[in-house]
């Protein structure tokens, strides 16, 4: 469900009448919200007191906000652009491409799309049959309909932008009329974000007669609850450390770790499904390293900066391409996984400050599933962090956050966090609602929270979890609290899978093969799947597991039948 | 100890568990009896994922199957702070009669120890080998592929008749066909009856349970305690002979095995400060013909059967039952039940409990290489590589493989034509080096970090300690003499520790009991001799005695008589004695 944009207090409304409204606005689909604020327009307009201003009645423009989104950007973005469009005079709807066909969109004559490229160079996967639809050959033409595309993606992932540019394309080649160049934003997308939206917004609105701004209502939804967390990516909320803990065991060839985090006075009211964000610093040493090679150490300055404010691993495409004009190394090849560091080793330059920062990205938040619940820890929020480290081209390559946290961070530190909605995965609104949740590592963070949740509630639905990891013995996260849940009845069922425990390696996928039948029988029953965790590997091969599953014991196709829950909103994936 | 009264019994044998001291049965006599014959809920247990471990009383029995439950207790300590239970795992021990293994065995045990366990074997003083670290989720796997290379766990460990043991000479080819042989009768005889193995490890347990079955022998409840049997063929007691429930002494004329001297009572296990407790050397019964020995083996068990103290555990042994009834009382219960008398004990004479490393050539021709194991714990280490060695010599599929009750692994009737080839493997793989006096006559029990009653280390400190006195002897010129030194990390006496020349008997991590004065050839128990003393202070007590030693031994005099002569130690004479005759300022 998504979420909504409620009556601010400061509405002109009795309160009582505020939560009424708010309460019936909270069960109404997008098409008929957007409705009802055309039919409210109509009826504002017909009902204007007359003569006072000779305006012609009110002729909303209308426009259709699509977005494509996994972890929610894109949805954030759509919600501010529908916003702006507001006081610009549009009739703005936003739309969730899970929610409607091409063919639907067809109708509309202005459109802003807004798309985050997943997987590989995939679209989100809610938007996947939208996007397979406008890319087949049966796909409508939308001749007559002005539109531009906003493409949120990450410049360290080679097919940058892909579904952006792909939908871009797609339209023009449908008939659409493009109004403004698309945008490709990196992970510090909001500022370009913003400018580009109130520039696409005037074009369209340009080409419309100037509307009756009169009529239109202007109310400022940034205050509104849902958004309320005033603490944001811009402004983080430092929390303390107050736990920190290394869950794999001393043998494990994982390290994993859990951290608590103090939440008071912050009012992050976070709900199960949540993540946090908060920006890392860089490992001290790599800084010092990155100067050296630029033959800028020393320079404590510059390295406090280096430290807290820039991305000094990943070299984006633009960057090496810039470093080549730079020191004209013209004829250097870039080798397949280089960082920042192995391009200025290999070809050795001293470099200005601002030459070095200007191959330089701002350092990105990174998330973490939340792995508590309010309800059970009021004012705390748990994180279950794995530390990324690898070999790669001869170095030992740490993952910046997760380190940092894992290495770097202590009891007692602090950690400048935000909160990051994920609506679209939230434990069923009917408690009663059988649940299984398969999440194998770090996956098994949102479930924790989901169980004491549950717990905390009451809630009587069966809960089934599907963990896995390396080794029974040294992986086991939380192995006690499953137990207890157990023991209690709040966990109605547990599976594991770990993979180096036998000659055989056995995955999630597996525990969920042999428990075939009784999966089918719970997802009969109603059950809605989750799966959260690894996206390259495990949860595709849960995803195909669970059509084999479908196919083998619902008879008929098993993709579609898995599509089928996940239009129903009983497939739910946070992967990453 | 408590002193008991005894009825004799007329009546039918079996019926007849007389005692009238009114003491409640041990809780384990309750759980043997409503385990279905070993069954209890193992099956149910094993597929309750989010715990490495199985309800108590499954622990219980699935010793009868010759599994435990431990946990690596190096782990201990971190596992709660990591919301994780203990490091369950268990071990898994083999039942093989006499030790004897086929080389394609041996290659089925190191490929279970590599995928399913902590990829190394251990061979043990009873002849056989365990494997350890083996998770839940991989042990009905591990024991599939024991199964597979037909041999099994069954009553290796138990209130049962455990591995029968049997002296290791396959050079005497005809003798020892039969000592193993008889082993293996026994072994079989006394083996529960009970299909629960079968049904819970290979087939799958029916839901309902196994059908009513009898165990002829034993019972519902089986033994009130372990029970051993061990057989020895002089001049080697290298089964130490006099520390089982049941010793079989085989006696030899020209070649032929014409009887046994039987041999009960014996024990080592005993508990720190419980002087009611205590090791004990069996006592010579008398003589029965070969055909008469399974027999006796099965009366001696029922007569403990039903007059072993199945109240408290601590005294459960047979050892304690002959101690209460008295030997005279007990020699006519088994006579009575079996119909026959004992005849007089024939003349034996031991001369070593230890195993004499290297080449060997058999009467039959066939080449024998005993090899030097050290603790039994077979693995590769730089310099010595085990594992592999063995696995290569394994793989020229010929011979046998043999495990002595020293913990050390004899490559038996390796054909003339073929010794060249072993004899390069075990070259190249480092394991022909030479093993000076007391490490080949070293035994260590394993403690840490698997056995769950460790009170020190043993098997990981031993060595380290061999080579400080090593170092000692070897100025003394010591450096080749055999001196017999055993360790175990509490009190149970696993590696027979109160049978050596030396004993050491751990109290707490790092402190160990010395025991000195124990026969050379496994006949007599040593005594204490310095009570809680650390590593330096166990070197700084022995370096002096080995110096005399060095000194003043009479030719061919043995270190544990010598200290014995020189009054450093008065002999133990017998079980009961054990804690007496101690220093003053040792005496409790
Ligand atoms: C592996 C082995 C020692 C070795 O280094 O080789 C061993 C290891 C253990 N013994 Fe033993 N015993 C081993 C031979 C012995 C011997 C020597 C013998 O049998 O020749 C004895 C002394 C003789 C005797 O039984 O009196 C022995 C007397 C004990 C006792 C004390 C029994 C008693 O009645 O006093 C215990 C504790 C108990 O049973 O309660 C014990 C218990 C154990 C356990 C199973 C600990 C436990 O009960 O939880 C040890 C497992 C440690 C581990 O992690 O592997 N073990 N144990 C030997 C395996 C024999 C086999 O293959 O069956
Ligand atoms: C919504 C969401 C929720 C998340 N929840 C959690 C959570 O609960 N727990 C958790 O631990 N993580 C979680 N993550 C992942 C987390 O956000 C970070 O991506 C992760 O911790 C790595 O960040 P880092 O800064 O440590 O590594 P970075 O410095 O970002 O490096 C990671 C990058 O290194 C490269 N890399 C990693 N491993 C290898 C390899 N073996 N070989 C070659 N290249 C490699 C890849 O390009 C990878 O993208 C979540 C992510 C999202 C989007
Ligand atoms: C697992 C994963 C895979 C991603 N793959 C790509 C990609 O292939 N190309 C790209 O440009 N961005 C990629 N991104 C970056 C996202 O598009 C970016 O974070 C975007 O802001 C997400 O927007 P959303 O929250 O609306 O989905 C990936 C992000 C994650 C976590
Ligand atoms: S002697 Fe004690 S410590 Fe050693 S293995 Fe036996 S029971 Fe364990």
């Amino acid at each position: 469900m998504p979420s909504l944009p409620l009556l601010p207090e400061t509405a002109p409304f009795p309160s009582e009448q505020i939560l009424a409204l708010n309460r019936i606005m909270s069960g109404t689909s997008v098409e008929q919200r957007s409705w009802l604020s055309g039919f409210l327009a109509g009826v504002q307009a017909a009902n204007a007191p007359q003569p006072v201003a000779s305006a012609p009645p009110a002729r909303r423009a209308p426009l259709t906000i699509l977005f494509a989104t996994e972890s929610g950007n894109a949805e954030a973005l759509a919600d501010l652009a529908r916003k702006a469009a507001g006081k610009l005079g549009f009739a703005a709807r936003a739309v969730d491409m899970a929610d409607v066909t091409p063919a639907q969109v067809a109708g509309a004559q202005n459109l802003l799309v807004i798309a985050s490229t997943w997987g590989e160079g995939d679209p989100p996967q809610r938007a996947i049959d939208f996007h397979a639809a406008l890319m087949a050959d049966d796909a409508p033409r939308f001749e007559g309909l002005r539109y531009a595309v906003l493409a949120l993606g990450d410049r360290a992932y080679v097919k940058f932008c892909e579904t952006g540019r792909l939908f871009d394309e797609r339209f023009a080649a449908l008939g659409a009329t493009r109004v403004a160049e698309r945008i490709e934003c990196d992970l510090d997308y909001e500022a370009a974000a913003n400018t580009w939206i109130d520039g696409a917004l005037t074009v369209l609105r340009a080409e419309l007669g100037e509307p009756d701004a009169g009529a239109v209502i202007h109310v400022d939804f940034a205050r509104a609850p849902a958004e309320a967390a005033s603490y944001s990516r811009a402004r983080p909320f430092e929390a303390e450390i107050t736990e920190h803990v290394r869950l794999s065991g001393s043998r494990s060839s994982s390290d994993t770790w859990h951290v608590e985090l103090s939440l008071e006075g912050a009012g992050i009211e976070y709900e199960p499904g949540d993540s946090l964000g908060f920006v890392p610093g860089n490992d001290p040493a790599l800084v010092e390293t990155v100067l050296a090679a630029a033959g800028l150490a020393g320079d404590r300055q510059l390295h406090r900066r280096l430290s807290e404010q820039f991305d000094i691993t990943t070299l984006t495409a633009p960057a090496f391409d810039q470093y080549v004009r730079l020191t004209d190394a013209a004829g250097l090849l870039r080798q397949e996984g280089w960082q920042v560091i192995d391009l200025l080793e290999a070809a050795p330059h001293r470099l200005s400050e601002e030459q070095l920062l200007s191959l330089l990205r701002p350092l990105a938040p990174r998330y973490y599933s939340i792995a508590s619940s309010r309800k059970s820890v009021p004012d705390e929020a748990h994180l279950l962090i794995a530390a990324v480290r690898y070999q790669s081209l001869g170095r030992a390559r740490n993952g910046v956050a997760s380190v940092d946290v894992a290495e770097r961070r202590k009891t007692g530190d602090g950690l400048r966090v935000f909160l990051k909605p994920n609506p679209h995965f939230r434990l069923p609104a009917d408690p009663e609602r059988p649940i299984v949740m398969i999440g194998p590592g770090t996956g098994v963070a949102p479930f924790r929270a989901f169980m004491q949740e549950r717990d905390a509630l009451g809630a009587r639905g069966r809960n089934w979890l599907v963990f896995g990891h390396r080794n029974y013995t040294h992986d086991f996260l939380y192995q006690l609290e499953w137990q207890d849940l157990l023991k209690r009845g709040v966990l109605s069922r547990l599976d594991v899978a770990f993979s180096r425990d036998q000659p055989e390696n056995r995955y999630v996928q597996h525990a969920l093969w042999d428990a075939q039948r009784e999966l089918f029988a719970w997802v009969q029953d109603g059950a809605s799947i989750y799966v959260c965790g690894d996206a390259n590997a495990m949860a595709k091969d849960v995803h195909a597991t669970l059509q084999r599953i479908l196919a083998e014991q619902g008879g008929g196709d098993g993709a579609a039948a898995l599509d089928a829950l996940r239009r129903e909103g009983r497939y739910l994936r946070d992967v990453y | 100890m408590v002193r008991r009264r005894w009825m004799r019994c007329g009546g039918k044998e079996g019926i007849c568990a007389m005692s009238i001291d009114q003491r409640p049965p041990s809780a384990n006599e309750g759980i043997k009896a409503n385990s279905r014959f070993l069954r209890g809920t193992i099956s149910e247990g094993l597929t309750r994922v989010e715990t490495g471990a199985l309800a108590e009383n499954d622990q219980q029995l699935t010793k009868f199957h010759g599994i435990y439950l431990q946990d690596d207790r190096d782990l201990r300590a971190e596992r709660g702070r990591k919301k994780m239970e203990k490091a369950f795992i268990f071990m898994a021990r083999l039942r093989v009669p006499g030790g004897v293994l086929t080389p394609a065995q041996w290659l089925a045990a190191e490929t279970i120890a590599r995928e399913r366990g902590n990829g190394t074997l251990r061979l043990t003083t009873r002849q056989t080998i365990q494997f350890h670290g083996i998770i839940k989720s991989n042990l009905r796997q591990a024991i599939r592929g024991i199964n597979d290379a037909l041999l099994d766990t069954i009553a290796a460990c138990g209130d049962v008749n455990r591995n029968v043991i049997a002296r290791v000479n396959p050079w005497q080819s005809r003798a020892h066909a039969e000592v193993a042989g008889l082993a293996a009768a026994i072994g079989a005889h006394l083996l529960p009856k009970s299909r629960a193995w079968h049904e819970i490890w290979i087939d799958g347990e029916k839901v309902t349970g196994g059908e009513e079955e009898d165990e002829p022998i034993y019972g519902r409840t089986y033994m009130p305690r372990k029970f051993k049997v061990a057989i020895a063929l002089p001049p080697s007691n290298d089964v130490d002979v006099f520390a089982h429930d049941l010793g079989l002494i085989a006696i030899e004329q020209n070649g032929r095995i014409v009887g046994y001297n039987v041999v009960a009572g014996g024990g080592m296990g005993m508990t720190h400060g419980e002087p009611d407790t205590f090791p004990r050397t069996g006592d010579v019964l008398g003589f029965c013909s070969p055909e008469q020995a399974v027999d006796v083996a099965e009366k001696v068990v029922t007569v403990q059967r039903d007059f072993g103290d199945r109240s408290d555990r601590k005294h459960a042994r047979l050892k304690y039952t002959i101690e209460r009834m008295g030997l005279e009382p007990f020699r006519l219960e088994l006579e009575r039940r079996l119909g026959f008398g004992l005849a007089p004990a024939r003349a034996f004479a031991f001369g070593d409990n230890r195993d004499r490393l290297g080449w060997v050539q058999g009467d039959n021709g066939a080449w024998h290489f005993t090899l030097f194991v050290e603790n039994g714990r077979v693995r590769d280490a730089p310099d010595r590589r085990l594992l592999s060695g063995l696995h290569a010599v394994a793989t020229l599929g010929v011979g046998r493989f043999i495990i002595t009750p020293n913990q050390n692994l004899v490559l038996a009737d390796i054909p003339p034509e073929r010794r060249a080839a072993v004899e390069a493997l075990l070259r190249s793989h480092g394991l022909d080096a030479p093993v000076r006096g007391l490490r080949r006559n070293a035994l260590a029990c394993v403690a840490l970090p698997t056995c769950g009653l460790a009170l020190a280390e043993s098997e990981r400190y031993l060595p380290d300690l061999v080579t400080r006195l090593e170092d000692e002897l070897e100025r003394l010129g010591l450096a080749e003499d055999d001196i017999t030194i055993r360790m175990t990390g509490c009190p149970n006496g696993c590696a027979r520790p109160y049978l050596a020349e030396i004993g050491l008997v751990g109290r707490s991590p790092g402190v160990y009991n010395l025991y000195l004065g124990g026969a050379f050839d496994g006949t007599r128990m040593n005594k204490l001799y310095r009570r809680d003393v650390d590593g330096d202070a166990i070197v700084a007590s022995l370096v002096p005695l080995f110096r005399e030693y060095a000194e003043h031994r009479s030719a061919g005099e043995r270190f544990g008589d010598y200290v014995i002569r020189a009054g450093h130690i008065r002999p133990t004479t017998g079980g009961n004695r054990f804690h007496l005759d101690l220093a003053a300022e040792l005496r409790p």
